[in-house]
Parts: C-alpha cells; sequence; structure tokens
C-alpha cells in the first residue's frame, strides 16, 4: 500500500525542503485543490437537481408554481402506477440480472482458459457495442413490426400463431429482459473471463492433480476468489437496469397496462409527457432516497476492496 | 479409459454448441439489422418476414436528403469530444490527489465522487431541464457536453486513479529530487506513464456519452440531436418507422465505437469496472 505521504516522505523534510518553495498552507492545500474542481462539478450533478426536485416537488402548476404542500407526496404513496413502476422495476431486474449473471458466468467459464479467446471474445462483445436506443429498434423490428421472433417460432413449431408481444404482461415483460440480456451480458462476459483469466494457474493445476473435478475447482476455488469482481460487476450492472429507459421507451411505452412501466418511464411520462412537474419531482426524490441509501450501503462496502 | 474419451469428446462438443449457440444469438440481429440499412422499405415491414435481402442503396439518398444525417454525427462528435475533454481536464488531476496524497477526508472525496456514478439519469432530468432552460442553452451541444461530462467525470476518476497507484513512486521522487514541481511530475511523468489508463477512460467515457439516451431526449429537441436521439425520430406519417434510417445510423455509431473498443480491448475490463480487474 503506498499510502505514504510525499510530504512526510522519510528524508523529504529534511535534506530536500529548498527544492519547494510552497507555503506549508500551499503544501497542504494541495491535493485540495487539484480535486476540487471535479467535486465541484460534481456537484452540479447531484446536489443541485437533489436540491431542485426537493423543493420543486411542494409547488403544483406548469409553469405558475402553486404551494402544494406535501400533497404530491400523498398523491404519490397513494397511486398505484407508482408502486407498480417500483415493482416492475425490482422484478425486471432482478430477473434481467440473474439471467446476465448465469449466461455470462457460464459463457465464461467455458471459455477462459481457451487460448483463441482473445482473439474472438470481440464476437461476444458486439451487442454490447449499439448504442442502447439503437438496439431496442432492433428488436422492436424482430419483435412487432417485423415478426421475426413470432415467425422462427412458428418455422420451429412452438408457436402456431402470430403473436402481439405488447398485448401481455409477461410477454411484454420478457421483451425487455430479452433486449437487457442481448444486449449487456457481454458487459459481465468480458468482466468474468478476465477476473478467471487472473486468476493464478497453479492453484487449479494444483487441485486438479490432487484429483479435484472441475466443478468442485470451479465452485470451491475460482468463484470464492473472484467474488469481489463479481459483486462490484452486479452493482454496476444493477444500476443501469434499474435506471432501464431506452427499451420501455421506444419498446413498450409502459403498455401493456402499464405493466413495462419502469421507474425511470415513470418520472419522464408524468414530467415531459403530463408535464406535472410538482409530481414527477415527488417521484424523483423517492428515488433519489433509495438510490442514495443503496450507494451508501453498497459502494462504500464493495469498492473499498478494491483498493490497492 | 474409452468411456473417459467419449465423455471428454462429448463435453467438448457441449462447449462449443453452447457457444455457438450464443455466438449465432449475439450476431443474427445484427447481421438482419445489417441488411436492413439496405433494403427496399417495402421488404421491411411485412406480415412475413424476408429472410433473404434484396440489396439496394437506393433509399440511402432518400435518407440523406429528408434527414441532416451529416449534422447528428457532428453533433455527437462534438458533444462527446467537449464532454471527454471536460472530463479529463477535471479528472486526471483529480485522480492524481487521490491516488498520490493522504489527507483528511480522501477517502470519502473518492467515495462521493463514485457516488455520483448512481445518480439516476432520471432524477436529473427534470432539474436539468429547467437549468438549461434559464441558461437558454436547451437544445445545445454545449448542454449536452456539460451533462455527459457530469455523467461520466466519475469513471474517468476512477479509471485513472487506478493507473496512477500502479506507478512506482520511485519514479516521482527520482524528478523531485531533480527539483520537479509537483505539477510538472503531473504533467511529464505520471500522465505519459498511464497514458493506456486515460485513453482507456476517455474511450469509455465517449461510449457512455454516445449510449445517453433519457436527458439527451430532453434536451435535445430537434437542433441539437446527437446520433442516439436522432434515430427516435426517423418516422414519417404514413411511412411508420424508418427503419433503414435507423439502422444506417446505427451503424454509423457502431463503427467508431467497434474501433475504438478494438484499440483499448486489452483494458476494457478494468475499464469497465473502475480498476477493480487488472487485466
Amino acid at each position: 500500500m503506498a499510502d505514504v505521504t510525499l510530504d512526510r516522505a522519510p528524508g523529504w523534510a529534511a535534506g530536500r525542503a529548498p527544492i519547494r518553495r510552497r507555503s506549508p498552507f500551499m503544501r497542504q492545500a494541495f491535493p485540495y485543490l487539484l480535486v476540487a474542481p471535479a467535486v465541484v462539478y460534481l456537484l452540479g450533478i447531484t446536489l443541485y437537481p437533489g436540491l431542485f426536485a426537493i423543493w420543486r416537488s411542494f409547488y403544483n402548476g406548469r409553469f405558475k408554481l402553486e404551494w402544494a404542500g406535501i400533497d404530491n407526496y400523498t398523491h404519490l404513496f397513494t397511486d398505484p402506477d407508482f408502486w407498480a413502476s417500483l415493482w416492475n422495476t425490482a422484478l425486471l431486474g432482478a430477473i434481467t440480472l440473474g439471467v446476465e449473471f448465469a449466461v455470462a458466468m457460464t459463457l465464461a467459464a467455458l471459455v477462459y482458459r481457451d487460448p483463441l479467446v482473445r482473439q474472438w471474445r470481440i464476437l461476444f462483445l458486439l451487442p454490447m457495442l449499439f448504442m442502447p436506443s439503437a438496439v431496442a429498434f432492433i428488436w422492436k423490428l424482430l419483435f412487432n413490426d417485423g415478426r421475426v421472433v413470432a415467425d422462427l417460432l412458428m418455422r420451429a413449431g412452438l408457436l402456431s400463431d402470430n403473436i402481439d408481444w405488447l398485448s401481455n404482461i409477461i410477454l411484454a415483460r420478457l421483451m425487455l429482459v430479452v433486449v437487457d440480456v442481448w444486449e449487456w451480458t457481454p458487459f459481465l462476459f468480458i468482466i468474468f473471463v478476465a477476473a478467471l483469466q487472473g486468476q493464478d494457474k497453479e492453484i487449479e493445476e494444483a487441485a486438479r492433480l490432487d484429483g479435484a473435478t472441475w466443478a468442485s475447482i470451479f465452485f470451491n476455488i475460482s468463484l470464492p476468489l473472484m467474488q469481489p469482481i463479481i459483486v462490484v460487476a452486479l452493482i454496476l450492472r444493477g444500476i443501469d437496469i434499474v435506471n432501464m429507459f431506452a427499451p420501455v421507451h421506444i419498446m413498450t411505452q409502459g403498455t401493456p397496462g402499464g405493466a413495462t412501466e419502469t421507474m425511470s418511464y415513470f418520472v419522464y411520462r408524468t414530467s415531459f409527457r403530463q408535464f406535472d412537474f410538482g409530481y414527477a419531482s415527488a417521484a424523483s426524490v423517492v428515488l433519489l432516497i433509495l438510490i442514495t441509501v443503496t450507494a451508501q450501503l453498497l459502494v462504500k462496502k464493495h469498492f473499498r476492496s478494491g483498493r490497492d | 479409459m474409452a468411456i473417459r474419451r467419449t465423455s471428454a469428446v462429448g463435453s467438448t462438443l457441449i462447449r462449443y454448441a453452447i457457444l455457438g449457440a450464443w455466438g449465432l444469438f449475439c450476431l443474427l440481429p445484427i447481421l438482419y439489422f445489417l441488411t436492413i440499412a439496405f433494403r427496399p422499405r417495402n421488404e421491411i415491414i411485412t406480415s412475413h418476414p424476408i429472410y433473404w435481402p434484396t440489396i439496394t442503396i437506393e433509399t440511402w439518398a432518400k435518407i440523406w436528403e429528408d434527414w441532416p444525417i451529416g449534422r447528428y454525427f457532428l453533433n455527437s462528435a462534438e458533444a462527446i469530444a467537449g464532454s471527454v475533454f471536460i472530463c479529463l481536464l477535471l479528472g486526471i488531476p483529480a485522480a492524481y490527489s487521490l491516488a498520490r496524497y493522504t489527507y483528511k477526508g480522501r477517502e470519502d472525496i473518492g467515495f462521493y465522487i463514485l457516488s455520483t456514478k448512481m445518480m439516476a439519469p432520471a432524477v436529473v432530468a427534470i432539474p436539468v431541464f429547467f437549468l438549461f432552460k434559464n441558461l437558454h442553452l436547451l437544445d445545445t451541444i454545449w448542454a449536452l457536453m456539460l451533462v455527459y461530462a457530469a455523467m461520466n467525470l466519475s469513471i474517468v476518476v476512477w479509471i485513472i486513479r487506478s493507473y496512477m497507484i500502479d506507478i512506482p513512486r520511485e519514479i516521482e521522487d527520482a524528478a523531485r529530487t531533480d527539483g520537479a514541481s509537483d505539477l510538472r511530475i503531473l504533467w511529464s511523468i505520471i500522465i505519459p506513464i498511464c497514458l493506456p489508463g486515460i485513453i482507456t477512460a476517455a474511450v469509455i467515457a465517449a461510449i457512455f456519452a454516445m449510449n445517453e439516451y433519457l436527458v439527451t431526449l430532453i434536451i435535445a429537441t430537434r437542433e441539437a440531436y446527437p446520433l442516439s436521439v436522432a434515430l427516435a425520430n426517423f418516422s414519417g406519417g404514413s411511412d411508420g418507422i424508418i427503419y433503414n434510417a435507423i439502422a444506417l445510423v446505427g451503424f454509423l455509431a457502431f463503427v467508431p465505437v467497434l474501433i475504438l473498443v478494438i484499440l483499448i480491448q486489452d483494458h476494457l475490463s478494468r475499464g469497465l469496472t473502475m480498476g477493480a480487474v487488472k487485466g
């Protein structure tokens, strides 16, 4: 751990002081001055929106603001659409993250000792390199407008008639899961492959010589060793999944009956479709609180281990 | 022994079958979408999909005529380049401070910066809309630039920090005894050594900026359309959604991203995890 201060490094104060002519105050302030511009800039995108949303959530009206007190909040907590959006986000998030993890880990386990994986892994990464909005249109075409998925299922004899994917709650949600799994499994895949490749081959070799099976080596050695990285990768993916917006906006717009409306889409719909900015601000304050609490719980705990 | 060999062959077969199936699942939608960019419109939205395309670039002329694709591309390029520049300008000194000095509150500052990665675009959208409205910056590239920079600054700082921590301290100490100032050391020693990390951070920030959709949708209403939002507006009355224009623009954004990712692919997992994975 390289945590010795430059200023307090041995021999520094004694022999080399004349080199730097900074005052003691400047020397202390210097690291703060380096980090300050970034912090100030970031406060602009965290503190300002947070305070603005809290302030705005106590007012109603589009342009002429009227004091509303906590009306927006009481309304919000009795709004079934809001609870539905929370539930949808949690459900879609859990399923999507679970599937992506399982698929990515299986693929990574199958390829990480492949000597040629470096050459062809880019093929598995391709879906991730499209813009999410383009991906949403690819699948909008494949599912609904071009009817490709239904046609393939019919040819395979799994389906007797064309289906409207937006007519059914389960199918509409399935569509969003498929889109996210298709695009973002590569994200977990490349991280898991790197983590597995980074592990000491000799431990595996030793276990194999002791007669351990492939499965027991993987589950008892490799998986526990890479657990910190798995957690970091799942947190990062989880953040993005919770904020899922582009596929909802482009493919389902929350249909059928709000079954695919995520929290992000709820805020977007109430603000920029219905122009109820006070109400949407109340929803974003709740969202902000949920995020801040989760961030405090997860990030501090799991990213610290990555330090030094 | 014979049994073991068959099972080994069998497991290899299963392995390649799984990998092949996933490979096809990844590739086929992309290939299908690629053909869409080259097809006449009447072949795209049909009651039964047509798998063997009639390749034509006839529609391209109309697409370029109907929409200022070149300007969308420029909008994206300018907003992304500007945001990456801001990220590096603010992020490199911050990363250096977090990686190389010990001071009170350093850990908290580091985690504060990281926690901004968790800020939901949906929470940011409304306040940012009113902010830029009041500043008369709505529908400008400047607004996009500032927002993208804020969204990606946290990852840029953490990626570069992770590379800076790895630089042996002796190198700096040698320069310091020669009388170099801290800023001079940062500029002529640290930055050149961790250039791969800086490039990785820049590429990832650029890709995320290219991908951003929600806040972009709210800020850019016409003039400032970047590619991500422009393609969602390719629909024209009776024509419905104009998929060949969408496919064209989708690949227009895809090709530069692909090239950048190939260039940094050995650093990709480290960058995406902000340094948690080395290699």
